[in-house]
């Protein structure tokens, strides 16, 4: 297995909101994430991966808990030292139509990262941004091109394009298949595994979608409320062991009939994350739940090699 | 049968060249048509041609639609107002977005009661209350005091369920009913819609990009593509025996669990 190059250690996050109380966004978070590997991290809306993720990103500050980047926490970076981080992890967002100016250019829009940090001069930003257009399979004539003369799944490939200018070791990706249609989403994910393979780039991929994820991560996290419910390896979704994990994969219609008559619903709705009930976050929707879940939040444990679950009663 | 729709042709203006061409199908009653196809394959335009709501200019330019021995072209406004919502009603992606943010739930799921029948206040009320307990929706006093934002997206779409489905209309249609939603919620609303279809009686066409759901939920399934329907049979037929090339690549390269792997 290749090193570790991220560590994510007990992150807590808490949004303040009126009244006094807390928002938990996400509650004693910890993973790995290793070289050249894909980590995705799934859950519903609400269960805080978008703001896991942009703690990662260093966007906004923890509330807890430590990150850490080849041996340097990158939470209590400042100043220049931030900035010149940001080089190593890049960011590619759910709607590319909404991560662009309009009024720039595809050329202007790749280069601006190395404008920043001086790594190109305005004379080369034309070769640099044909060079970068080929790497995610586009022309290079797009580079004098506005993003409205693009399609969706073009302009997503711009934005990994934009997401590789700077070589950064890791590019951090919010849904960002969702907004496209599923032919273009799988010649996305091709290109994206391509990329990883050639240049040995590192994802961390958050995406609702558990048949997605199943193609193409190694690790695979599933999150509730803000908690961490299980972690374990892509190729070994089948032996997935907590319950909401096996609900998520339940709840996937497939296009073979005879598979659909396994589907399962799993009834009721996410609590508030305002209120989240003592003990196990996922008691109230969870078919197997019983005293003890009510009264203890299950600790985070391996079970298995590279396995770890949050919960008392596996199934 | 319910519906029939031949060589239909749509076009949102005069210079341009149609949005949709040559649709043709049938509707039995309590069938389910689902029509799939990527943005921009007028799966929507078709539906909304329908019930006669196109935006933006949209024109019905061509072809027929016949509706229980109706021609639905032939209609006017008055027409319209009685079948809208009656005999055929719709279920947008956010029923957030249908509904004014600024009055209850409770307020407009009367007025509508109302506008399409005698019933006084009291008697449209416990008529919405019973349609929203129908759909699984706990504490429907509460939820008739609501405003739409105050509910999650699986609750909005069962309000705009209960809605659609309170005189039983022959006809539903659906756009992307579940796309807005998160997969247990989806697993949740399709399995009540197939419950309501089933239940009522009601046919149902729904427009979804998902073909999880379509292979689920329909009886026979529509694919389009640039506005041309590339293929149409029953859905066991096209998901298991798909004749187009257009077809194959669609079904390649959805997602499955268990399915390929690409590291």
């Amino acid at each position: 297995m290749s090193e570790i190059i991220l560590r994510v250690e007990h992150l807590t996050k808490k949004f303040p909101v009126s009244g006094g109380r807390f928002l938990t966004a996400c509650d004693d978070i910890s993973f790995n994430v290793r070289r050249g590997e894909t980590v995705a991290i799934v859950g519903e809306s609400g269960c805080g991966k978008t703001t896991l993720l942009k703690t990662i990103m260093n966007m906004q500050k923890t509330t807890s808990g430590k990150i850490i980047f080849h041996d340097v926490d990158i939470t209590q970076l400042s100043g220049e030292d931030k900035r010149q981080n940001y080089r190593n992890i890049q960011m590619v967002f759910q709607d590319p139509t909404a991560a662009f100016n309009p009024k720039m250019k595809i050329k202007d829009i790749i280069c601006e990262p190395l404008l920043n940090f001086d790594l190109i001069s305005k004379s080369e930003v034309e070769n640099k941004a044909r060079e970068l257009l080929a790497q995610v399979d586009l022309p290079p004539d797009f580079v004098n091109r506005y993003p409205h003369n693009m399609s969706g799944g073009q302009r997503q490939r711009v934005a990994i394009a934009r997401a590789l200018a700077l070589q950064p070791e890791i590019i951090a990706c919010d849904e960002a298949t969702s907004a496209l249609d599923v032919s273009v989403q799988d010649t996305i994910i091709k290109l994206l595994v391509k990329l990883q393979q050639e240049k040995g780039i590192t994802y961390i991929f958050i995406c609702h979608d558990m048949a997605l994820v199943n193609m193409f991560a190694h690790r695979i996290c599933v999150m509730y409320l803000g908690n961490m419910m299980e972690q374990l390896d892509g190729d070994k979704l089948d032996g997935a062991r907590h319950p909401y994990t096996q609900a998520l994969l339940k709840a996937v219609f497939s296009t073979e009939q005879e598979k659909n008559q396994y589907i399962e619903i799993l009834p009721g709705d996410i609590p508030s994350p305002l209120d989240i009930p003592k003990g196990c976050p996922f008691q109230n929707r969870c078919l197997h739940c019983q005293e003890l879940c009510q009264q203890k939040k299950p600790d985070f444990q391996e079970i298995e090699p590279n396995h770890f679950i949050a919960c008392h009663y596996p199934v | 049968m319910l519906l029939k729709v031949s060589d239909l042709e749509i076009s949102y203006a005069k210079s341009t060249a149609p949005t949709v061409q040559g649709v043709n199908f049938e509707l039995n009653e309590g069938e389910i048509l689902t029509i799939v196809g990527e943005s921009g394959s007028g799966k929507t335009t078709v539906i909304r041609a329908i019930l006669n709501v196109l935006p933006g200019g949209g024109k019905v330019s061509k072809g027929e639609m016949i509706f229980e021995n109706k021609n639905l072209r032939a209609l006017d406004n008055d027409g319209w107002r009685k079948l809208r919502g009656k005999d055929i009603s719709m279920i947008f992606q956010d029923s957030g977005n249908m509904m004014n943010p600024v009055h209850t739930i409770g307020k407009q799921f009367v007025e509508y009661i109302q506008v399409h029948s005698d019933l006084d206040k009291k008697a449209a009320y416990d008529m919405a209350i019973e349609k929203l307990v129908l759909m699984n929706l706990p504490n429907p006093e509460n939820i008739m005091n609501s405003y739409t934002f105050e509910l999650s997206g699986g609750m909005r779409q069962r309000v705009g369920i209960a809605m659609a489905i309170t005189f039983q209309p022959k006809l539903l249609l659906a756009d992307e009913p579940t796309s807005a939603l998160d997969v247990t919620t989806q697993a949740q609303i399709v399995g009540e819609l197939m419950f309501i279809t089933r239940g009522t009686g009601a046919a149902m066409i729904m427009v979804t990009h998902n073909l999880g759901v379509a292979s689920y939920l329909s009886d026979n399934l529509m694919v389009m593509s640039q506005g041309k329907v590339v293929e149409y049979g029953k859905t066991a037929d096209v998901l298991n025996n798909p004749q187009a090339e257009y077809t194959k690549s669609l079904l390649e390269s959805v997602p499955e669990i268990g399915g390929r792997r690409y590291v």
